[in-house]
C-alpha cells in the first residue's frame, strides 16, 4: 500500500481525484447555498488565491510588498480584454491574466528587488500607483469610467478548484529545494549566498509566482463583478490582502487560509452592526494582533503539532529528558 | 600547488586600506590560522575570498581558477564554504532544514521539479536528507534535528553553522572565529572537531582570537596588522616573532611623534 502511494502516477491520479471531488463538492454547495452566502464563499476563494501569492513573497521569501493590487489589476484587465475584445474562452483568459501579471512581476522584480525592507515596500507602493494611473488613462481599459460588459463566468466550483490547486502547489513548493532556498533568503541573505543560493533568482521567482497568483485572482474577480475600474485596485486593496497574510501568520499556508476566511467573512458577518461595522472590524484586527502577534497560526508548525497530538498518548517526545 | 592563493590583494574602502597587498597561500589539507589584533582585516580577507567584497587590486585563485568577479553564490559550488563571526543561522527553521539548505549547491531541482514532484526530485530530496543527517551526526547534533535553530544553545549553534558549511563537501572550510563565546570545555570539543574535519580531507582556514586554540591546532599561522601581513610560519616561529609581539603588545615606544604631545 505504501509502495503504491509512492508511485508518481498514483499520486497524480490521487491529486486529480481530489480536485475532481473538490469541484463536485463545490458544485453541490453551489446548488444548495443561497446566492449571498455563495458570493461570500467565492470572494474567500479569490482572496485566498491572491493572499497565497503574497504569502510566498512576503511570508516565505520575506520581501515586503505593498503593491499586490497592481498585479491583481493587471490580471483583471488582461483577462477582461482577452475575453471581451478577443473572444478568448474564460479559463484561458484567466491564464492570460495570470501570465501577464507574472511577466510584469519579473520585469518589475529586477530593479526593485535590489531594495530591501521598507525601501522595497515604498518602491512597490509607487509601482502600484503607476499601474493604477496608467489604467485610468488608457483607452483600451476605458479609463476611469471602468471596463464594462465582462461576462460573469466565474463560478464557485472553478474558484475553489483553482484555490485548492494553488494551496497544493504552495505546499509542494515550500517543501522543495526551491522553497527552502526562499525561506533561507528570508532568514539571512548573506548566509544564503554563502551556501550557494542565488538570492536574486529566488526573490524574482517568488515575485513572479506571487504576481501570477494575484493575476489569476484578479481575472476571477473581473469575471465575478463583470465591471472593473482602476479604483477597485487601490492601495487599500493591497493592504486588505496583506492583512490576510499577516493576520493568518506570515509564511503559514494554513494561517493564510484561515486569514482569508476570517477577513473576508468578517465584514459580512458584522453587517447587522451597520454604521459600527468597520469600527468593530478594525477592533477585531487589533485584538487578534495583541493576542497573536505572529498571526493566528504564525510560528505553529502544523505537521509537528499533528504529530505531537498523535504521539502524545504513546510516548514522550524523543531526544528530551535524557 | 597551493589550493587557495591570494596575490597582492588590496581592498580600499574610501581612504581606508583594510587589506594591503597581502600574499597568502593555503596548502591542500593543512590547518592555517589567520590572526591579528582587532580591525586588522581578518574577516575582510574572508569576505574577499567569498566574493562578498571585490578586491581593489590583486588576484585570488582557488584550485587554479580565478575567484575575482565570480558572484558569491557560485563560490560555494566551487568548494569554498564558511561560517561567520556572528552566528548567521536560519533561525526560524529547523536544524535539519538549515543543513539541507547548506547542501543547496549540490542539488539541481528547480521550480518545475518542485511542482511536478517526479521520482527524480524525490530521490534527490532523499539523498539530500541522508547527507544532512550524516553531517549532523558528525557534529553530534542528530538528536536535535527537529528543533528550531534559534532554540539551540550557543555552542550547538556554532556547531550547526559548521554542519551547514560541511554538508556540501567543500574543499576548503573557512571558519571565522569559531571559538568566540565558547567556554574552555566547548573549545576543547571544537578543537577535536576541527581536527576530525581536516582528517576527512578538508582544508581548514580559520580566523581566531583565542591564542591557546590557535597555537594548539594550526600548522601554520599568518599574522595581519593594519591590513598588512607581518609574519607567517609555524606556531613557534610566530610566537617569538618580534613584529607580532609588537603588534599585540606594543613596542614600548611611540611610533609617531604626533601622538606623543
Amino acid at each position: 500500500m505504501k509502495k503504491l502511494l509512492n508511485n508518481w502516477i498514483v499520486q497524480v491520479l490521487l491529486f486529480l481525484s481530489i480536485l475532481g471531488l473538490t469541484a463536485f463538492g463545490a458544485q453541490i454547495v453551489n446548488d444548495l447555498m443561497p446566492p449571498y452566502i455563495l458570493m461570500i464563499c467565492l470572494f474567500i476563494g479569490i482572496n485566498l488565491i491572491m493572499a497565497l501569492g503574497l504569502n510566498l513573497i512576503t511570508g516565505v521569501t520575506g520581501q515586503l510588498t505593498l503593491g499586490h493590487a497592481a498585479f491583481m489589476s493587471i490580471g483583471a484587465y488582461a483577462s477582461a480584454i482577452a475575453t471581451v475584445n478577443y473572444d478568448i474562452p474564460f479559463l484561458l483568459g484567466v491564464l492570460i491574466g495570470g501570465l501577464a501579471a507574472g511577466l510584469v512581476g519579473i520585469i518589475i522584480g529586477f530593479p526593485t528587488l535590489r531594495l530591501t525592507g521598507d525601501y522595497l515596500a515604498i518602491a512597490t507602493l509607487g509601482f502600484a500607483e503607476i499601474v493604477r494611473v496608467q489604467f485610468t488613462n488608457m483607452k483600451i481599459t476605458n479609463g476611469a469610467i471602468g471596463f464594462l460588459g465582462i461576462e460573469g463566468s466565474t463560478t464557485f466550483p472553478i474558484v475553489i478548484t483553482i484555490a485548492v490547486t494553488v494551496v497544493f502547489a504552495m505546499v509542494w513548493l515550500e517543501n522543495s529545494r526551491n522553497g527552502r532556498a526562499m525561506l533561507a533568503v528570508r532568514e539571512d541573505e548573506v548566509a544564503s549566498s554563502a551556501v550557494g543560493i542565488n538570492t536574486t533568482l529566488y526573490k524574482i521567482q517568488a515575485f513572479a509566482i506571487g504576481a501570477f497568483c494575484a493575476g489569476v485572482g484578479g481575472a476571477l474577480f473581473a469575471h465575478t463583478t463583470t465591471f472593473i475600474q482602476p479604483t477597485d485596485f487601490g492601495f487599500l486593496k493591497s493592504i486588505d490582502i496583506l492583512s490576510i497574510v499577516v493576520l493568518g501568520g506570515l509564511g503559514s499556508i494554513p494561517g493564510t487560509i484561515i486569514g482569508a476566511i476570517v477577513l473576508t467573512a468578517a465584514p459580512e458577518i458584522l453587517r447587522p452592526l451597520s454604521n459600527y461595522r468597520m469600527m468593530v472590524y478594525g477592533l477585531l484586527l487589533v485584538v487578534i494582533m495583541i493576542f497573536r502577534p505572529y498571526g493566528l497560526l504564525g510560528g505553529v508548525n502544523i505537521r509537528h503539532a499533528v504529530r505531537r497530538a498523535i504521539m502524545w498518548p504513546k510516548k514522550k517526545q524523543p531526544g528530551r529528558g535524557e | 600547488m597551493s589550493l587557495l592563493s591570494l596575490k597582492d590583494v588590496t581592498i580600499r574602502f574610501g581612504g581606508l586600506t583594510a587589506v594591503d597587498t597581502v600574499n597568502l597561500e593555503v596548502q591542500q589539507g593543512e590547518i592555517l590560522a589567520l590572526i591579528g589584533p582587532n580591525g586588522a582585516g581578518k574577516s575582510t580577507v574572508f569576505n574577499l575570498i567569498t566574493s562578498i567584497y571585490q578586491p581593489t587590486e590583486g588576484a585570488i585563485s582557488f584550485d587554479g581558477k580565478p575567484l575575482v568577479g565570480i558572484p558569491t553564490h557560485k563560490i560555494a559550488d566551487m568548494g569554498i564554504t564558511r561560517t561567520f563571526q556572528t552566528i548567521r543561522l536560519f533561525s526560524e527553521l529547523s536544524v535539519l532544514d538549515n543543513v539541507k539548505i547548506g547542501a543547496h549547491c549540490r542539488g539541481k531541482a528547480g521550480l518545475l521539479q518542485a511542482l511536478t514532484r517526479l521520482p527524480g526530485m524525490k530521490r534527490e530530496e532523499k539523498e539530500l536528507e541522508e547527507k544532512a543527517i550524516v553531517a549532523l551526526e558528525f557534529l553530534d547534533l542528530a538528536t536535535k534535528k527537529e528543533e528550531m535553530a534559534k532554540n539551540l544553545s550557543y555552542g550547538e549553534q556554532r556547531r550547526l553553522e559548521i554542519a551547514r558549511a560541511l554538508v556540501s563537501k567543500p574543499k576548503i572550510l573557512l571558519l571565522d572565529e569559531p571559538a568566540a563565546g565558547m567556554n574552555p570545555q566547548e573549545k576543547v570539543v571544537l578543537m577535536e572537531m576541527i581536527r576530525r574535519i581536516r582528517d576527512t580531507g578538508i582544508t581548514i582556514f580559520l580566523v581566531e582570537h583565542d591564542m591557546k586554540l590557535v597555537m594548539n591546532i594550526s600548522e601554520r599561522i599568518a599574522v595581519l596588522d593594519y591590513g598588512k601581513k607581518i609574519a607567517e610560519g609555524n606556531p613557534l616561529e610566530v610566537r617569538s616573532n618580534k613584529a607580532v609581539i609588537e603588534a599585540y603588545l606594543g613596542s614600548g615606544q611611540f611610533k609617531s611623534r604626533r601622538i606623543r604631545r
